[in-house]
């Protein structure tokens, strides 16, 4: 149970002419589930490795329960790591890679060896802890890398995507898996991943990154439903959000906007009072594909709500919805069709626009409009 | 499905089979003819032809190649000289393969300013000919002392294995996952734990390699042998020239062939002992973590 913050860290590695880290200011409560996001090479595992004391940092302070620790070694700061290719020490069995940690910290062999059961009944590998890592299966490493780490009770838990090696199935599992073992011991973890489900689902809040710098920093649901910036609002959310330029206009009934389907009728979609200060300018709305559905009775006369013809060019049944794919202004736009109401390509289909989760965003700054 | 996955005959199998047994036989004619020679008569050999069994097996040849024959001015056989190898090869071996150990950790984990450049610098000792550096590693031999000693021979060979082993051990532990040593360092060991407990022990199939390369070198050396020892502390290398060298009169040739394979033998028991660890190592490159 350890509060980390993060403040203004910086990093530029020896040789590189461009800065990786670019000032990341991150307060992470204690026991707090942190998600770090972002794409290949926005320096997600150097944020961690600066954190874990791997790295050293250019600039900025890492404070761990108010003490500063950016100058301690690795192992003065209590902190375990998971590697995303576990790095189990190939010629120790389970057992003594578990114990490896507490032996270098000197504590009596029967308390290790509680330490080892403990962890191990945890984890259920029990039956695992006289092999060697090359006699396991890929999930069971990871379950030993996941044992090394719990096994000292550190300050903070870093996950650098532990769960990206395993196969879809083991994925789900060991994600609930860790979701429980926080629920119970309530440590500190800060956790990158690749995978949208594992961020939406595990994390208290998410911070997303893009070329060493903060996009957002908020819970699943604020960064899902009001994405800071165009790059968070295509990050999150598969598939990703519909992006439509278009023009505010004052009609008689409000704000609105007007598209075109692929055979030129034109949709009128109704557009909040509150972006009466971009009227004649044009602004980028941001749809989910949820939003753009089946007609449904329900939403039928509300506000913010809009109707048009669309021809449907592909379809994506995924289980749960189809995913259509249709044309309004010359872009692809995905909806999401409940698959009681069966489309098919080549179809012409009338679809409901619920624009009141709509995100707007400038065009020049590419930020969100806060209404 | 069967017939088509056996095929007891075929003209390329035949090929293939027939220009490797002749390789091999080509290769083990020399040492069928040193074995045979060594365990005949001067007499035997004299008359009869090369490839032909002794008309009388002994081993006198052997006895009098490792405790009678002249070499040079005393007549003790070369065993003097094969203890002394041993002296001089197993020291050597051991430091300079564990000083490489150490150095190709450092050199792949614990990168510093400079290091490659360092490194660089230490791979052209793999190139500097045996020759080049006679005179200048005599005059730093007769400073420390070590001149015409054992030891003398050993840092002489450690200093010029060192290269070799550095390169050997670094390009193997590149291949070792850099989280290890990041997941050991969160687990609080330090520089030297996670030499000795993490690196070391994944270690087995290099220092073979190692071993196997360096005291290949180090025993069948004779330049230096020759150069930087004298009398009670020359290898056997120099002890067979000096062997076959002298004598006067009629050559023996079992002698000196009892003596050649005297010399060769160990090499040859460490390639069988460990042979298998030498293309393994080789081959496999990384460790599967
Ligand atoms: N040791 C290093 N020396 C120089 N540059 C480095 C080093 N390690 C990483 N980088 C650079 O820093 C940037 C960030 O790398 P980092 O590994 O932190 O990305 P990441 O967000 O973890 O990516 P991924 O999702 O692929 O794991 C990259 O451009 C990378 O090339
Ligand atoms: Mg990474």
């Amino acid at each position: 149970m350890s509060r980390l913050e993060l403040r203004a860290i910086r990093k530029t590695y020896g040789k590189a002419e461009r800065e990786t880290l670019k000032g990341i200011d991150i307060d992470i409560n204690s026991g707090e589930f942190l998600i770090l996001v972002g794409p290949s090479g926005c320096g997600k595992s150097t944020l961690m490795n600066a954190i874990a004391g791997l790295e050293d940092i250019s600039q900025g302070a890492i404070v761990i329960d108010g003490t500063d620790v950016t100058t301690l070694e690795p192992r003065d700061r209590d902190i375990a790591m998971v590697f995303q290719s576990y790095a189990l020490y190939p010629t120790m069995t389970v057992r003594e890679n578990i114990a490896f940690g507490l032996r270098i910290r000197r504590q009596p062999k029967e308390e290790i060896d509680q330490e080892v059961q403990r962890v191990a009944k945890l984890l259920q590998i029990e039956p695992l802890l006289d092999r060697k890592p090359s006699q396991l299966s890929g999930g069971q490493q990871q379950r030993v890398a996941m044992g090394r780490a719990l096994a000292r009770r550190p300050k903070i838990y870093l996950f650098d995507e532990p769960l990206s090696n395993l196969d879809a199935k083991l994925r789900v599992e060991m994600r609930t898996e860790i979701k429980r073992l926080h629920r119970r011991l309530r440590t500190t973890i800060v956790y990158v991943t690749h995978d949208q489900i594992e961020a939406m689902t595990l994390a208290d809040r998410i911070a997303v990154m893009k070329d060493g710098e903060l996009q957002q920093l908020g819970t699943p649901k604020e960064v899902y439903e009001t994405p800071a910036n165009l790059f968070v609002a295509s990050f999150i959310g598969s598939p990703a959000m519909n992006f439509i330029p278009v023009t505010v206009q004052k009609g008689d009934r409000g704000l609105h906007a007007m598209v075109k389907s692929d055979s030129g009728e034109t949709i009128d979609l109704p557009l909040p009072l509150a972006l009466s200060a971009y009227e004649n300018k044009e602004i980028i709305l941001g749809v989910r594909p949820e939003h753009i559905t089946q007609i449904q009775a329900h939403k039928e006369g509300q506000p913010l709500v809009a109707r048009g013809r669309l021809t449907i060019e592909v379809t994506e049944p995924t289980g749960p919805d189809v995913i259509a794919l249709v044309n309004i202004n010359g872009i692809p736009v995905h909806c999401r069709i409940d698959p009681d109401h069966p489309v098919d390509p080549g179809d012409v289909a009338e679809l409901m626009f619920d624009m009141s989760k709509t995100s707007y965003f400038d065009p020049a700054t590419e930020q969100r409009i806060t209404l | 499905m069967t017939e088509m996955v056996r095929k007891p005959f075929s003209f390329n199998r035949v090929l293939i089979y027939t220009v490797l047994l002749t390789a091999a036989a080509v290769y083990l004619v020399p040492l069928v003819v040193m074995l045979l020679t060594s365990f005949k008569t001067l007499g035997d050999i004299s008359s009869g032809n090369l490839m032909a069994l002794p008309t009388h097996w002994t081993m006198h040849a052997w006895h009098k190649a490792w405790s009678t024959a002249c070499t040079g001015v005393s007549c003790e056989g070369v065993h003097h000289f094969f203890w002394n190898s041993f002296k001089m090869a197993i020291p050597a071996v051991l430091i300079s393969t564990g000083i490489g150990a150490f150095n190709g950790y450092v050199f792949s984990k614990w990168r510093f300013r400079g290091s490659d450049l360092i490194f660089s610098m230490m791979l052209f000792g793999c190139f500097i000919p045996f020759q080049v550096i006679l005179l200048p590693m005599a005059a730093t031999l007769g400073k420390m002392g070590l001149a015409n000693t054992t030891a003398g021979l050993v840092v002489v060979h450690v200093t010029y294995g060192v290269a070799f082993t550095t390169l050997f051990f670094r390009n193997y532990y590149v291949g070792v996952p850099d989280a290890l040593v990041k997941a050991a360092r969160l687990d609080g060991a330090g520089f030297f734990t996670i030499f000795f407990r993490i690196m070391l022990p994944m270690s087995v199939p290099i220092f073979m390699v190692c071993i196997i390369w360096q005291f290949t070198q180090i025993w069948n050396d004779f330049l230096f042998g020759v150069v930087f020892a004298s009398g009670d502390s020359q290898p056997i290398t120099v002890g067979l020239n000096n062997l076959v060298n002298t004598g006067t009169g009629v050559k023996e040739y079992n002698v000196n062939m009892a003596a050649a394979l005297i010399a060769a033998l160990p090499t040859l028991v460490v390639y069988v002992l460990a042979g298998k660890y030498f293309i393994r190592g080789l081959t496999a490159g990384s460790v599967k973590g």
